[in-house]
């Protein structure tokens, strides 16, 4: 009985995902331009949180410098692109393999660390790559960026890129889902509980730590390269804590306890950014004010006070 | 480079160390007590520079302007930071690191945007005061007399509170909650109020440490994020929540910029996150602070 229950919820997220997915793919042809290319910045944003959230939700370990991955693979792609003859597809794979590599370096580092001074030290090692891109101007541009990075002709309209990416996210996503529901997500689930007993039954925390922290590392450069692709200019304010902070607030604003929190929270903050900025300028003080009434008064986030509310109502029903 | 030039540089790198020692030892006092990172310290050190230009330039008829804003600019900013620790801070104590970053974050965007719609995007300047304005010349060294009386002010603030922290009844109080808030507290300290008279204290900090930059740089959009960043730097090097270790660490930050500007001009940024680094990896505690 249970099992059939199983899978028949199995089946039901089944065929809510599809039609999502289907809704996505058919939005180029009613949405005008101007609004695709925002979307496409959204799924960006959704995949960038997501892979943040594999070690800020699931893992339980605050970061505050996940731009500096982003920027690290937004930068590989950018320079193999001006710099070489590599094509496209191979100057984007470049980016995500050389962040999840840095990430070896960083978190090697960085999990030897806990709480606040984790958080700390992935702040430093972040604006250690801001300080980098910003002052090797020989090599990076500084602070000019990089401008009018070559994209395949095939990519070079805005519907295409949008297809490209939401591909690209897609799969991302699908992945992600996979490692949280896999036992290494399960087990990371469990040292966000209780690290000490964790390590009892034989887990060596530091490795799946060091582990989660790469995952989360090549998701972000995937991320950064998708988002080099589709704007064709890099500046080192991709590394700067702004972003990383602008990545945390989308994880807060969904709910971090939730796989679906960080694809809620870019949607409805790329929304609130479009529609504020076009009423005043003053959209830091509004999303400022936004935040604060979100922890004072949603503590799950969006996604997470949904879900609640879901569960009360099937526990009505029962 | 002479030694003349050398002992400049040695005067300018601990003036300015002084200045960020302000503001460190406020986020530093805030951290040790109230457990909370408090991000917004930097936009309320930028509030307390704006308050030194508007009431400097308000009462610029009145002589000694400059001296009633040093008063009342940092007063100010204690008053709205304990109203923002009352309303807002206290309901997430409890909370995860997450949650505080994200409030104190939301606090420095909210204060960016009011400093902005008071006074809009400009450079404001303020006048260096009199009797502090022109240089002192001693034995051919020229140095601002300003950036001198700076260097005087660290040490004063830091001996004060030293003093404040070991011999009064509130410094005793603030050190046994900083040990366990729940003992204080069930020997009847009332502990939120300590709390938010010490949060008030950390923001009187930087204010003041905002309205003695506004003559040396001038108030102006964005310093809150600069000195926020220098300010983490200074107190993981000296130890989260150390009153010495900020000192220390401000010394320390303010001569690495200084010497490092002339070897490595582009890098002398990079210098205080490598020294954060190597600090966090092998002494994560702090040169002054106690491992956990």
């Amino acid at each position: 009985m249970m099992e059939q229950i199983g899978k028949a919820k199995t089946g039901l997220q089944a065929i809510w995902i599809l039609a999502v997915i289907l809704l996505f793919a058919g939005l180029p042809l009613v949405l005008p331009l101007s609004w695709l290319s925002l979307l496409t910045e959204m799924l960006i944003l959704a995949l960038a949180a997501c892979g943040l959230n594999l070690i800020l939700g699931y893992a339980g370990m605050v970061s505050f410098g996940p731009a500096g991955l982003y920027a690290v693979g937004a930068y590989t792609t950018a320079l193999f692109l001006v710099y070489t003859e590599l094509p496209f597809w191979l100057a984007f794979v470049a980016g995500p393999v050389f962040a999840g590599i840095i990430a070896i370096v960083i978190g090697w580092f960085c999990v030897r660390l806990t709480h606040v001074y984790f958080a700390l030290l992935t702040l430093a090692f972040a604006q250690i790559v801001h300080t980098i891109l910003f002052e090797w101007y020989a090599f990076t541009k500084g602070d000019d960026g990089i401008v009018g990075i070559p994209i395949p002709l095939l990519l070079n309209s805005i519907p295409n890129y949008y297809y490209f990416s939401l591909g690209v996210v897609c799969i991302c996503v699908a992945l992600i889902w996979m490692i949280v529901n896999s036992p290494f997500g399960k087990t990371l689930q469990a040292l966000r509980e209780n690290p000490e007993r964790t390590e009892f039954i034989g887990i060596n925390v530091r490795l799946y730590q060091l582990a989660a922290f790469v995952l989360s590392g090549f998701f972000l450069g995937v991320a950064g390269s998708l988002f080099c692709g589709f704007n064709k200019n890099v500046f080192p304010a991709y590394a700067h804590w702004m972003k990383s902070t602008e990545m945390l607030v989308v994880c807060l604003l969904g709910g971090i306890y939730n796989f679906l929190g960080p694809i809620v929270g870019s949607l409805v903050y790329i929304l609130l950014d479009k529609v504020i900025t076009s009423y005043t300028h003053y959209w830091p003080l509004v999303l400022g004010l936004v935040v604060i009434a979100l922890l004072l008064f949603l503590k799950g986030g969006i996604a997470g006070a949904f879900a609640e509310k879901l569960i009360t109502k099937r526990q009505k029903a029962i | 480079m002479t030694i003349q030039g050398l002992i400049i540089q040695l005067l300018s790198g601990i003036s300015t160390g002084m200045v960020i020692f302000l503001i460190a030892v406020g986020l530093s006092l805030i951290f040790g007590t109230l457990k909370v990172l408090n991000l917004a310290h930097g936009a309320l050190y930028m509030l307390g520079a704006y308050l030194c230009y508007w009431i400097s330039s308000a009462l610029s008829d009145v002589g000694g302007s400059f001296w009633l804003a040093l008063l009342f600019a940092p007063l100010i900013v204690a008053l709205f930071g304990g109203l923002v620790e009352f309303l807002l801070l206290r309901r997430i104590y409890h909370r995860e690191l997450l949650d505080q970053y994200l409030l104190t974050f939301a606090l420095i965007l909210v204060i960016g945007d009011l400093i902005k719609l008071l006074w809009g995007v400009d450079f404001h300047m303020v006048p260096i005061p009199w009797p502090l304005n022109g240089p002192v010349i001693f034995k051919g060294l020229v140095f601002p007399r300003y950036n001198l009386f700076l260097i005087f002010c660290g040490p004063v603030i830091f001996v004060g509170l030293w003093a404040l922290m070991r011999y009064t009844k509130l410094g005793k109080v603030i050190r046994a909650i900083t040990h366990s808030r729940e003992m204080a507290n069930a020997l009847g300290t009332n502990v939120p109020m300590v709390y938010t008279v010490v949060f008030m204290f950390g923001c009187w900090f930087a204010g003041l440490g905002g309205t003695l930059i506004a003559p040396l740089t001038s108030a102006m959009p964005g310093m809150d994020m600069i000195i926020l960043i220098e300010c983490f730097v200074i107190v993981v090097i000296g130890g989260l929540g150390s009153l010495s270790g900020a000192f220390l660490g401000s010394v320390i930050f303010g001569l690495v910029n200084a010497f490092g500007i002339l070897i490595f001009p582009r890098l002398a940024i990079a210098f205080g996150f490598i020294l954060m680094i190597v600090i966090l990896i092998f002494r994560p505690w702090g040169l002054m602070g106690k491992p956990e």
